[in-house]
């Protein structure tokens, strides 16, 4: 095509064209074509994606993209999930709030990930987007229901308010009643994570029974069960639903009333919650069993034999998550029924005992691997595991995307040979060459670590632990992996040597975690000196890191791309560079 | 293999000047011990405060959501199916009722284990249970019945080893102690 016809295209066309490009990817592509197709493109983005709270700035991305409608932002490191990070670290979402509230008066949606909310950000959102539409609060901590009764009484068209794995106080606020009896607009509501407290029932069937589009709703504990089959009746049109509480004690006229309501429900596709259910009362969901393809019984202490019943009647799940008491007896029913499997996740009932729960080990994640050609993602907890077990894996699921493994006790070697695990993820990384997410366990050597570098092309995020024999191992993965974006790794002989070398690399990733490892304090001295868009932080609660030899490890180091600076915003516990090029102490 | 020290990207030609002289590292300590449950591994004495949280086992690990294992260890103590087993196991049972006796008392209680995270919350909970003043709580003793029938003090042991051997429990006076 002729340099000119690029040009001779009006605005509006490009305009046009670029609204039907909606991945993030193709969009930063298309901006840097050219000077005019950056600037067409910067007018028109409505949706933005931050990986990395402390990436940018807010002003940053309010400059260049001055008409945004959806934001999404994440805060915390992943290893925040397991305590690893300590509180007062950071996240907070107030400075994009009060920017935001100024520059982006008609955003809709905001979806944030790890992250500290105060209510007073909960009140910004609530008083300045006139058109809010959409917040979700993933795993994110320091608001209480007074924020969310701000939410509720002044967005009147909110859709969607989803407080997935949050921790909310309770301030005895009646938060749901304040949305106004004109609010009829609620398409997606989760608040399982709400206490007791929290919700009062009859508030909650008033709003469920004027928002005529709620097609999700994932209540929390409290709601008896008795309760349970009047919301149904209310919304026969749900598509997920998360169940509340079930008594202890099967009664007929409960149960026949709620496999009364489930009936009704022709539209329901998925099932969470479970909460302390009884097994006598799941026949009562049987009507809906054939059509559900999301089945999430995580938090179901029911024993195998009950659960085999209930998914020898799902054949259409695409999806389950499910604790160890399934045990291999059950996956292979399910490995023999739900042929259309493509996600499972199974997890540990009892994390903490060295002795086995529940006869669960790797012969169920081969019998679901055999049996469910479509298998594409895995979590799963187990305690033995062997070498031919994971090749076997690897050989039948190669549409495999995401692995992870997590043998229970540290260090455990095949059981079968003895030997470490590096044969069986090298066939995993082999075999599975569209593996975008890899979780590592048991013994390993430096070896996994070459195969993983040679072979896993299209790997974006590897979480490794109490694995490797040197700095070689860190070598193959930073220069070998091409398409890294997320490494997190604790409790591995892994130093200064490998970093140092691949400290380009460092750049190229969205961040590096390394807690419990061999880095020195002198190599994060070096590394922020050398590499002024990489902010590294060393997290250490023993003290200053400047008053111990530069030889001595740090405790934690995370480090990250960031084209803001650093951050101004950091505990006393957490340190990096400063203008001068030498460590302080953040104020 | 010896690895250069430069800040290039993997695999291109022009390499910028190596950081520094390999020699200037000879110093750093890279250490490539084997580090994981191995804390002879100790380098300096600054590291035995990093693992302020091993007695209670390695923190973060399994990796467990932090909300899952809450969510899941509240639903425990909601199984109210405990009460028919009498002296129960905490773990494989999906129960955490315990049974308590006292010294001299005829009638036992039960207690649920799961709801405690420490001795000093238990031992309250106890004294209330049992109407022990606090004054004569120095004059009681907490042992209990591990899974191998053998009777212990149950402060003698970490909370962690108490909790998951703990069959029953028996509150007695102690004579001649403190």
């Amino acid at each position: 095509m002729p340099k000119r016809l690029a040009y001779s295209l009006p605005d509006e066309v490009l305009e046009h064209v670029f609204s039907f490009i909606q991945s993030d990817k193709d969009r930063n592509v298309v901006s840097a074509v050219c000077k005019s197709w950056y600037e067409i493109e910067r007018w028109c983005r409505r949706k933005i994606f931050v990986g990395n709270c402390y990436a940018v700035s807010p002003k940053m991305v309010i400059r260049r993209f001055p008409q945004v409608e959806s934001i999404e932002l994440k805060g915390k490191p992943h290893f925040a999930d397991f305590n690893l990070v300590p509180d007062g670290w950071g996240g907070y979402v107030l400075p994009w709030i009060t920017e935001m509230a100024g520059a982006y008066p008609w955003l809709e949606e905001i979806r944030l990930k790890r992250m500290v909310v105060m209510d007073e950000s909960l009140e910004l959102i609530a008083k300045s987007f006139k058109d809010f539409k959409v917040l979700v609060l993933a795993s994110c901590e320091g608001f209480s229901t007074d924020g969310l009764a701000a939410i509720a009484a002044s967005c009147k068209n909110l859709r969607e308010l989803d407080l997935r794995e949050s921790e909310v106080d309770d301030s005895s606020v009646h938060w749901l009643s304040h949305f106004p009896e004109t609010y009829t607009s609620m398409v997606s509501l989760n608040i399982s994570c709400l206490g007791s407290d929290e919700v009062s029932f009859s508030a909650l069937e008033r709003l469920v029974s004027r928002c005529p589009n709620l097609r999700s709703l994932k209540l929390n504990r409290a709601v008896p069960l008795d309760k349970t089959a009047n919301i149904l009746r209310l919304a026969p049109q749900l598509v997920e639903f998360g169940t509340c509480t079930y008594s202890a004690e099967l009664r007929s006229d409960v149960f026949s009333n709620l496999a009364g309501a489930f009936s009704n429900c022709k539209e329901l596709r998925s099932l969470c919650g479970f909460w302390d259910v009884v097994p006598d009362y799941f026949p009562a969901i049987y009507s809906v069993c054939s059509r559900l393809t999301s089945l999430n019984l995580s938090y179901a202490t029911i024993q195998s034999p009950d659960l085999i019943k209930l998914v020898s009647h799902c054949p259409s799940l695409q999806r389950l998550l499910v604790l160890d008491y399934i045990e291999d007896s059950g996956l292979e029913a399910l490995a023999s029924n739900c042929k259309d499997l493509q996600e499972l996740r199974v997890f540990p009932s009892d994390p903490f005992d060295a002795e086995p729960n529940a006869s669960l080990t790797e012969q169920g994640l081969v019998a679901v691997s055999l049996g469910c050609p479509k298998l594409q993602a895995v979590l799963y907890f187990c305690r033995r595991m062997s070498n031919a077990a994971l090749v076997t894996i690897a050989q039948n699921s190669p549409n495999l995307t995401r692995f992870r493994l997590c043998i229970i006790e540290p260090n455990t070697a095949d059981y079968l040979t003895g030997e470490p695990f590096d044969v069986g993820f090298g066939a995993i990384v082999v075999h599975c060459k569209d593996l975008i997410r890899l979780s590592l366990s048991g013994l390993l050597t430096d070896c996994v670590f070459e195969y993983i570098g040679k072979y896993a092309k299209k790997l974006e995020m590897l979480s490794v632990a109490f694995a490797g024999d040197s700095d070689l191992g860190l070598h193959h993965v930073l220069s070998g992996c091409e398409s890294l974006r997320k490494l997190e790794i604790r409790d591995c002989p892994f130093g200064d040597k490998a970093l140092l070398t691949n400290a380009a690399k460092l750049e190229t990733m969205r961040s590096l975690w390394m807690s419990s490892c061999s880095v020195s304090f002198g190599a994060c001295k070096l590394l922020s000196q050398k590499m002024p868009r990489l902010n590294v932080e060393v997290i250490d609660e023993r003290g200053p890191p400047d008053s111990r030899p530069e030889n001595c490890t740090v405790d934690k180091l995370y480090m990250y791309r960031s084209v803001a600076g650093p951050r101004f915003d950091m505990p006393p516990f957490v340190w990096t560079k400063d203008e001068d090029l030498a460590l302080r102490l953040s104020p | 293999m010896e690895l250069q020290l430069g800040l290039a990207l993997p695999g291109s030609d022009t390499w910028s000047r190596p950081l520094l002289k390999l020699g200037l590292y000879e110093d750093i300590n890279v250490n490539s011990k084997k580090r994981g449950f191995d804390h002879g591994y100790l380098e300096d004495e600054f590291s035995a405060a990093s693992f302020k949280n091993y007695e209670k086992g390695l923190v973060g690990w399994p990796p467990v959501k932090t909300w899952r294992r809450k969510k899941l260890r509240c639903q425990v103590h909601n199984h109210m199916t405990a009460a028919e087993n009498g002296c129960c196991v905490g773990r494989a049972s999906n129960s955490t009722y315990v049974k308590v006796k006292m010294e001299g008392v005829v009638i036992a209680r039960k207690i649920d284990i799961s709801i405690h995270q420490s001795f000093e919350t238990l031992t309250t909970t106890l004294m209330t249970m049992f109407d022990i003043f606090d004054e004569n709580r120095r004059s009681f003793k907490l042992t209990y019945q591990d899974k191998e029938g053998d009777w212990l003090i149950a402060e003698d042991v970490p909370w962690r080893t108490f909790v998951r051997s703990l069959k029953c429990l028996k509150l007695i006076r102690s004579r001649g102690y403190q």
